[in-house]
């Protein structure tokens, strides 16, 4: 295990990579569950503009009611499908080898990074099909784009760190999404404030300021996870 | 003597039922030891993640452990005073209030640690995979408990007061009574935590102070069907 540090992240991010694309497990699992909630979010809000604003209190309520639809949809998508990284390796007897071929660092750096990309790829996915099924105005993309690109990267790093923790416990698959919900809570409260914003429902500052924290809450997570998953990589 | 002290002080002044606002003494103290044994909880779960023998691991685990159960507790009855008060004064037992609201999302959080603890049956391994959880968690934590509530945002629109004792909003009796109770309770919750690792390491020796996987029989080993040895004595004797 003398190989630079970089080779190593590349050499599991590709192992990832081509794992999903010969199985395409993971994408095909969030984005059949998203596409489904989207269309019964859909059907709640059949005939209903979610854009209208409120006459007396001039406030939008569906638009908050959106933002935390479309948080909910994205959450839950990745918690299907982020968790396979470690969990898989368990459950193939893979997980030594790993251990045996590369640092715990260059591990958690690789699998977070697909699920990065993965869990970016599936919410833009949702978030188009939700605004086209939804009919939902868009007026400050910039914000909804950092929010996203925030958001996703938290979500993907906590989900992946949870998968680790739970790699090894009964009814691992489950465990890990339940451990990692209550981590991404205050993340959530953010990124409805934020999605709100976008969606014109808000202060712009104040979506600006919540993307901010999001972003911030990514950096934690990619900082401190890869060294929470070294202290338990030889257990 | 303090209980009944804080049943014989006046009313609280300035609440709705004020002979209700009594509910503070003991609503007080439990998010102070809950903090207090969050803060020692975490620091084992750090101790534990940097010790290198078997025996040490143990301990400091049993510690971390026994830290954040009595923590758990002293949530649990934080929000459930927090919830009497609310609905005796309010008439409502929850009204999202930030403050209430973060700090369910803290008990969230402690809940996940003891449900990643369950789902993991080798000790080893549950040990250093809720260490680690708590590593993760410590900064939603500490975030949504002491950050979160005096943000400026949060305390216009919060229900719940920030600054009642510290900021001296407190006087004569009131004061000594709440200083009185937290006292007590900080006794009672260092009792309940020597307690609870004391029980658990009882449960993990027994009493020689051997590990019982370790454990050998002691007795004679007596056999239930003795077989005859020479040939001679023969089965059909």
């Amino acid at each position: 295990m003398n190989s630079p540090w970089k080779t190593e992240v590349l050499a599991v991010f590709r192992k990832e990579a081509m794992t999903e694309l010969r199985t395409k497990s993971g994408l095909a699992t969030g984005a059949l569950f998203g596409f489904a909630t989207v269309v019964t979010v859909a059907f709640a809000l059949f005939n209903i503009n979610p854009n209208r604003v409120d006459a007396v209190f001039r406030d939008a309520p569906l638009k908050d009611v959106c933002a935390s639809l479309l948080w909910t949809i994205v959450l839950f998508s990745a918690l299907l499908s982020l968790p396979r990284a470690f969990l898989a390796e368990e459950e193939n007897g893979t997980a030594d080898l790993l251990r045996l071929m590369a640092r715990p660092h260059a591990v958690f750096w690789g699998k977070m990074l697909f699920n990065i990309l993965q869990t970016w790829a599936l919410s833009l996915f949702l978030s188009v099909l939700f605004i086209a099924f939804t009919g939902l105005e868009v007026p400050l993309p910039g914000v909804f784009a950092f929010c996203l690109l925030g958001g996703g990267a938290s979500v993907a790093g906590a989900v992946t760190l949870c998968g680790a923790l739970a790699a090894q416990a009964s009814n691992r698959a489950a465990l890990a999404g339940a451990i990692a919900v209550p981590l991404l809570l205050p993340l959530l409260q953010w990124g409805v404030t934020g999605m709100k914003a976008s969606f014109g429902g808000g202060f712009e500052g104040g979506g600006i300021a919540a993307a901010v924290g999001m972003v911030s809450y990514a950096v934690l997570v990619v900082v401190v996870g890869p060294w929470i998953y070294a202290a338990v990589w030889k257990s | 003597m303090v209980t009944v002290w804080s049943f014989l002080v006046p009313d609280g002044a300035d609440f709705p039922r004020p002979e209700l606002a009594r509910i503070f003494f003991w609503h007080f103290p439990c998010p102070m030891m809950l903090s207090a044994l969050l803060v020692v909880g975490v620091y084992f779960s750090l101790q534990y993640l940097r010790a290198s023998t078997s025996e040490a691991k143990r301990d400091w685990d049993l510690r971390a452990v026994s830290a954040l159960e009595l923590g758990l507790v002293f949530g649990c009855l934080t929000m459930v005073s927090g919830i009497i008060f609310s609905y005796s004064q309010w008439g409502a037992a929850w009204q999202w209030d930030p403050r209430q609201t973060s700090f369910l999302i803290a008990l969230l959080i402690y809940g996940a640690y003891f449900a990643l603890r369950a789902g993991h049956g080798d000790p080893d391994k549950r040990a250093a995979n809720s260490a680690a959880y708590m590593m993760a968690a410590v900064f939603p934590l500490l975030f949504l408990i002491f950050v979160f509530p005096r943000l400026p945002q949060v305390i216009r629109i919060s229900f719940h007061p920030n600054d009642t004792v510290m900021g001296g909003k407190l006087h004569g009796q009131y004061l000594y009574v709440t200083l009185s109770l937290l006292a007590l309770v900080s006794v009672l919750t260092v009792w309940l935590y020597r307690l609870r690792v004391a029980a658990g390491l009882l449960h993990i020796k027994n009493p020689d102070g051997q590990l019982e996987t370790h454990r050998r029989p002691t007795g004679p080993t007596v056999v239930a069907r003795p077989v005859p040895l020479s040939s001679e004595g023969g089965e059909n004797r």
